[in-house]
């Protein structure tokens, strides 16, 4: 019985709780001046400067934020959907968990009459999100193949560590690096790997590829931590000038450029990306259209020594 | 602890023994078939890689091997290792600020190593406590800390990277990065922590009353605690020591890269159990050995720098090393029947 009635005791706490956060403030129409910010986990700096800088923009423009990571979960993606839609949000802006896994969610949001404004990555199907808006993967790659084609003297054998390949994006790095790279016929792949874009999974491959493969002269990654665990592998090994490429322009990888170990990158305009969303998310809460084309893409830059100090945080300075 | 030694039919000895012995024997024959397809496995270079390879999982499984023995598991130790090399890298680049003086203060590498190792091992007294003390179930304590762990490492830096980790000569705290690229006759630092370690371990599980203890408590729990064993307190410990090789590997994996990652370690657990049950530790307790563990740890270490030289996909790598530990296990099951 005692046991019984504590339960209940809970439950009606709980219960009062819970309706007392729902409940809507006096005077405000609910949530609707607050923008919900999903990306992948924050521990890859990309991800935190996206969300960084659509936050930064959200909040000049006057809105409340509601920030969180998916973790590249696309069941926890989901979950912050539909959080977001109990909070009644202006508008989301997402960096999705999957291309074709996140579709179900950005429906359900727009069904709900939330317009989500996809940056980074891009869905399967056109039609359910506001607008999609990636930096463009396939002419960053080319950028980056054609700078390690010009680095390598257009021969040499190379190696290639290659990103996640369950993610679109390192499908479509590789190709653009390939699309440049095999027109070359004196460039040799002698390995190809994938390191899941983590820098300790470089560092340990990099490491037993080095051994079958000394005389290896280049090595280009599908991103830049990938990137530098390869360089740190490379330089374990006394093989500090093998030329190394990578991809994103992270902090990291522009002060490993600055100190001449990676030779170049390219910087995704990530800041670029969660503006734009920030920007179209707002003109389409004022005016009832995003005034743009879903589909969008903004270009990659290339880093090398020369220009590294005109780049910040995934932006032109 | 086995039955085995006293069941004795003549003609199955020779099988027992191939059973005893299954992780040498996949050790020896997975290395002769890498030998065999590939011409650079078998060189001294990449037997050196290879073994440091193996020392980051080696490290992690001898700490697992005393909980498991002691019967509790521990999901902890790669969310552990990741915080350590956190602590380290915020000490080494970070400093720490004394606000009443207005100061940063730049500890010596050394002392950043003992902070990390110590805040490893106090989070190993907290799994123990948990355990021996308020009686959570061991995968579910050490669940939490793997949670609170993880995300303290991210808290720490905001989820950035601490780079450069190398320190710098005008503030007097470089030489971090010597325990993970240094090189002592010949060999790489990794590779004789991880033979130190195992030479002390085995000494501690087969030669000191907590050792002893150690397999009494997991043998059976209650007959240990009516003989006299004090089981919380030999509870508590076997987490410590885990909570200490996890910290340890931490560190290592962060002097390697000259980087600390808060992700690092994620999912190193299931790696260092794997070791475990491949060296034919039994999951219930009691029974098992370090030597096995560390030849677990090798079998694992050869498939994995084993395939990428032959350059297969990842995707037959993960495939590849799970047939291992399943079929590790089934004969398993086959030597405690015979």
């Amino acid at each position: 019985m005692r046991t019984l009635r504590l339960h209940r005791t809970f439950a009606a706490i709980a219960l009062a709780l819970v309706s007392a956060s729902c409940a809507p403030g006096p005077g405000t129409p609910a949530g609707s001046r607050t923008i919900a910010i999903i990306t992948p986990s924050h521990d890859n700096p990309f991800f935190k400067a996206e969300a960084d800088a659509a936050a930064a923009r959200a909040k000049e423009l006057g809105y409340e934020v509601l920030v969180n990571a998916h973790d590249d979960d696309a069941l926890k993606q989901d979950q912050l959907v539909d959080v977001a839609i109990a909070r009644r949000v202006a508008a989301i802006v997402l960096d999705n968990a999957g291309a074709d896994a996140s579709v179900a969610a950005i429906r359900k949001a727009r069904d709900a009459g939330i317009p989500s404004f996809l940056i980074d990555r891009e869905i399967n199907v056109t039609g359910v999100a506001a607008a999609q808006i990636v930096a463009n993967n396939f002419q960053g790659a080319t950028l980056g193949a054609e700078e390690f084609v010009r680095l390598m003297g257009e021969r040499g054998d190379y190696i290639e560590l290659v990103g996640r390949e369950s993610d679109t994006n390192a499908g479509i790095r590789s190709q653009g690096f390939h699309d440049v790279i095999d027109r070359y016929p004196d460039m040799r792949m002698v390995g190809r790997q994938s390191a899941n874009w983590s820098q300790t999974e470089a560092f340990q491959k990099m490491e037993t590829l080095i051994q079958a493969n000394r005389g290896i002269k280049g090595v280009i990654a599908g991103n830049d931590t990938m990137a530098l665990g390869a360089m740190a592998a490379l330089k374990a090994a006394g093989l500090g000038r093998v030329i190394v490429v990578g991809f994103d322009g992270s902090p990291d990888a522009l002060d490993s450029i600055r100190a001449g170990e990676m030779k170049a990158t390219v910087l995704q305009p990530a800041a670029a990306l969660a503006h734009a969303a920030v920007d179209q998310a707002h003109q389409f809460i004022t005016t009832g259209s995003a005034g743009q084309p879903e589909k969008q893409s903004i270009d990659c830059e290339l880093v090398v020594p020369a220009n590294v100090d005109h780049f910040g945080i995934f932006a032109r300075k | 602890m086995s039955t085995d030694v006293s069941t004795r039919s003549p003609g199955g000895s020779a099988a027992r023994l191939l059973l005893r012995l299954r992780a040498v024997v996949a050790l020896v024959v997975l290395s002769c078939v890498f030998a065999m397809l590939s011409p650079e496995f078998l060189t001294a270079g990449n037997m050196t890689i290879l073994v440091k390879h193996v020392a980051i999982n080696a490290i992690l499984a001898i700490g697992m091997t005393f909980v498991i023995l002691s019967g509790g598991i521990d999901l902890s130790v790669g969310s552990i290792a990741g915080l350590a090399g956190m602590i380290a890298g915020a000490l080494l680049t970070q400093g720490v600020t004394v606000a009443s003086w207005d100061v940063v203060v730049y500890p010596h590498a050394s002392l950043a190593i003992v902070v990390a190792l110590v805040a490893g091992m106090l989070l190993g007294a907290m799994n123990g406590l948990l355990v021996a003390r308020l009686r959570v179930a061991p995968f579910i304590a050490t669940l939490g800390v793997l949670y609170i762990a993880r995300g303290a490492a991210l808290l720490l830096s905001g989820g950035a990277t601490y780079p450069n980790l190398g320190g710098r000569d005008d503030l007097g705290n470089t030489g971090f990065t010597w325990m993970g690229s240094g090189v002592i006759a010949g060999l790489p630092v990794p590779i004789w922590i991880m033979a130190g370690l195992t030479v002390v371990a085995i000494g501690v599980a087969g030669r000191t009353p907590f050792g002893r203890h150690v397999y009494a408590v997991g043998g059976n729990e209650r007959a240990a605690l009516l003989a006299g064993v004090p089981v919380r307190r030999v509870t508590v410990r076997v987490y410590v020591i885990s909570g200490f090789c996890a910290a340890l590997v931490g560190l290592l994996i962060a002097a390697q890269l000259g980087a600390a990652h808060p992700a690092t370690g994620e999912t190193f657990e299931l790696n260092a159990i794997a070791a475990v049950v491949l060296g034919g530790t039994s999951l219930m307790g009691g029974r098992g050995s370090i030597v096995g563990t560390l030849i677990g740890a090798f079998v694992i270490g050869v498939l994995a720098d084993g395939l990428v030289l032959l350059g297969v996909s990842e995707f037959w790598q993960l495939i590849v090393k799970g047939l291992v530990i399943v079929l590790a296990v089934i004969l398993d099951q086959f030597q405690r029947r015979s």
